[in-house]
């Protein structure tokens, strides 16, 4: 039998499955015995008893009386909003550097590579904890706060941003809703026209821009639709406004910065794929610059950004873990908590693993969606 | 654009700078930033800086950057909470790695003789570090700390990481569907975990999973993580370059008569690597910086000593300067590297 490459196979996969099984029966009685010895409970009702302990900055409303699981999301929630922050913080900042560090101009182009080279070749724990240790250093108590703009300040407090709340009626949301639905119907509409007759209908913008008009006014005519509120001091204390701790602002100017390196370099190299002859070709075709851009440039760089992209959104998404070496309670930290408070630790640690991989798994299957939107359609 | 002929150096400089409106007023902006950052920073970091002498009253006098702290600790900072007395051998340690990397960068290097020279050279290591024999005091691994640690974790990681990550990208490419599988799963589990949770598993988790008797100390446990880390990041990288061998390769090794292993490490292989070169380079510095995280488990790494060093009560506790010092080392060792792997991407463009 072992004479054939397919007898080989067999006996080649057969011996795989023992030895895999061989070692999950070593870990499972084990791992049985260490439990038993340890005294160690197993079970998720612990997920339904009260948390107990606090988590300083949250999202969503948390108390400790509220149970595990809560505590469990509102930490999801944590992390998902360090996540997002960071993404579009550092997407802006690392477009604007990718585009720097090809500028002409000398200042702005060295600039542009100190801070990619500090963000490439320092570990982003170094970063967060030496931004954390000259927070300390540089910012005045709040009683001197920094006032960089309206309703913004800036001390050992943290940072204070004006709230922006939205207390519009529910039927905005149908409406936003409805809107949304238009545009869709629109944008198919007019790739059903243009395949027709050649010419595409300006349905799209005229619904977007239609929408706009009729959300804005609406909002504006509800009489407590966007508030703005501006935070207030006194005695020592800001009161109302948003305000962000030392740790969470740590968190996003730390992991910005570092992914904002890597993101301009994506960007640059994007750029520099395009060849000369497209700028060429285009402008023979008498495309005005706009068009250039929008029809022939952007869309031949974001072929090579968005693969790169993908994987730097997702290590956003990991890197926010790192909020424990400055203290921010994010997802990780909050059931490192719970592991140590309830001793569930296999539970634990399995939520931990499983909500990482599902929000890994998905941010890159969207990404994926859009990178075959994107991709060349061979013929 | 300077027109064709202009060789005049002031004119050149001059359009870089004020060429275009939009490039004059992003010069006065940037030239008023730095004019706003750049002096006060030099001020505390040099001229109100007290560098010597190395004792705490030096910067209790002085507003600026307390560097003394730095020199007063830096044996702490490097080499963590490794006995006094026997520091000369993480200094040794350190001072092999470092050499055998500088050795390892000429490409005419590459040769059987390096692996006899790094795998003799790691058993040395070992035993300078862990002692017990030769006369040397015996130092556990719960008291390494600081450079050699994050150089050991480096080095161990990648050369255990690199060999393992060829069979498994192998493994990915298998016509055999259970081992296939079995390889898919490993590497796309582990590149869709944050590392950290990896290395609480290990800190965690395997104390759990093993009996006592199998069960490693702490410092290997969190070698295991980022082994495993590495090895599904570089399988990928392999299996990259396996993809760029053209397929004539393989049907004309096999029109040769060799086997599936002769083809793999005699034909593809070479070839395959060679591709994936500067992709390498870029996982390893990945892997350099990665190594910082092991502190979050209790290993003693460089942030970590740094920090014990803080906590000494006779002094200021200067933790910019500290952490400044400990970025500049992780930031020359991946910088070095990375200037490294450029000359590398740059040498495989000339040779095609």
């Amino acid at each position: 039998m072992l004479g054939t490459a397919k007898g080989r196979a067999i006996a080649i996969q057969v011996l795989v499955v023992a030895i895999a099984a061989a070692a999950l029966y070593v870990v499972g009685t084990a791992t049985a015995a260490n439990l038993k010895a340890k005294g160690i409970p197993l079970g998720w009702d612990f997920l339904f008893r009260p948390a107990g302990f606090q988590i300083a900055e949250t999202i969503l409303p948390y108390s400790p009386r509220d149970p595990n699981w809560w505590a469990a999301i509102v930490g999801i929630a944590n992390s998902l909003f360090v996540s997002v922050l960071v993404v579009v913080f550092a997407s802006f900042l690392g477009l604007a550097i990718g585009i720097a560090r090809l500028s002409p101009n000398p200042l702005v182009r060295g600039t542009a590579r100190c801070w990619v080279e500090i963000a490439r070749n320092t570990p982003v724990i170094v970063l967060l904890i030496f931004t954390y240790s000259i927070w300390w250093k540089l910012l005045p108590q709040s009683t001197e706060a920094w006032h960089l703009a309206p309703g913004t300040h800036l001390s050992l407090r943290g940072l204070v941003l004006p709230a922006i709340r939205w207390e519009g009626a529910a039927w905005l949301w149908w409406m936003a809703l409805a809107w949304i639905v238009v545009v869709a119907a629109a944008s198919r509409i007019a790739a059903w026209r243009q395949a027709a007759t050649g010419v595409r209908p300006p349905f799209v913008l005229a619904s977007v821009a239609g929408g706009l008009l009729m959300l804005g006014a609406a909002a504006l005519s509800a009489s407590d639709g966007i508030v703005v509120e501006f935070a207030e001091y006194r005695r020592g204390n800001f009161f109302g406004g948003w305000q962000i701790t030392p740790e969470l602002t740590t968190i996003l100017v730390g992991l910005t910065f570092y992914t904002a390196g890597f993101i301009g370099e994506i960007v640059r190299g994007g750029i520099l794929a395009i060849p000369r002859g497209q700028w060429d070709a285009a402008r023979a075709l008498s495309l005005r610059r706009g068009q250039i851009y929008r029809l022939v440039v952007v869309p031949q760089a974001l072929r090579a950004i968005v693969p790169p992209l993908n994987s730097q959104y997702i290590n956003v998404v990991k890197n926010s873990t790192l909020a424990i070496a400055v203290g921010y309670q994010d997802f990780m930290t909050v059931m490192g908590t719970v592991i140590n408070r309830t001793s569930h630790a296999i539970e634990g640690i399995v939520m931990i693993l499983g909500v990482f991989l599902v929000l890994n798994l998905a941010l890159s299957s969207l990404m994926n969606w859009y990178n075959r939107r994107i991709a060349i359609v061979e013929r | 654009m300077a027109p064709i002929g202009s060789t005049r150096f002031g004119e050149a400089t001059w359009r870089a700078f004020f060429g275009t409106p939009l490039n004059a007023a992003l010069t006065i902006a940037f030239l008023g930033f730095a004019a706003m950052i750049v002096p006060p920073f030099l001020r505390w970091a040099i001229w109100d800086a007290v560098v010597f002498p190395a004792v705490p009253a030096s910067c209790e006098a002085r507003a600026g950057a307390c560097w003394s702290f730095v020199v007063a600790k830096s044996g702490q900072i490097l080499f963590g909470i490794y006995p006094y007395d026997e520091r000369w051998r993480p200094a040794i340690v350190c001072a092999i790695i470092l050499t055998l990397l500088g050795m390892s960068v000429r490409p005419a290097s590459w040769t059987k003789w390096l692996a006899v020279v790094w795998g003799t050279s790691m058993a040395a290591v070992l035993v300078l570090m862990g002692g017990g024999v030769f006369g040397l005091a015996s130092v556990p691994t719960s008291a390494w700390g600081g450079l050699p640690v994050t150089l050991i974790l480096t080095v161990f990681a990648l050369g255990i990481a690199f060999p393992a990550s060829i069979f498994l990208a192998l493994g990915r490419r298998s016509d055999m569907p259970v081992v296939r599988i079995g390889c898919v799963l490993l590497i796309e589990t582990v590149r869709g975990l944050p590392l950290l949770s990896l290395l609480f598993v290990a800190s965690i988790m395997l104390p759990l999973f093993l009996p006592d008797s199998l069960l490693p100390d702490k410092f290997v446990r969190a070698l295991v993580a980022l082994t495993i880390f590495a090895a599904a990041y570089l399988a990928e990288v392999v299996r990259g370059g396996l993809q760029a061998v053209p397929k004539g390769q393989f049907e004309g090794a096999t029109a040769l008569g060799l086997g599936y292993w002769s083809t793999h490490f005699l034909v593809v292989l070479p070839q395959a690597i060679r591709v994936s070169i500067p992709a390498l380079a870029n996982t390893i510095i990945v892997m350099v910086k990665n190594t910082s995280l092991v502190l979050v488990v209790g290993i003693f790494d460089l942030i970590s000593s740094g920090k014990a060093a803080l906590a000494d009560p006779a002094w200021p506790s200067p933790s910019a300067e500290t952490y400044l010092f400990i970025g500049a080392l992780y930031f020359a060792l991946a910088f070095a590297f990375a200037r490294f792997a450029d000359f590398l991407e740059r040498r495989g463009a000339n040779a095609r």
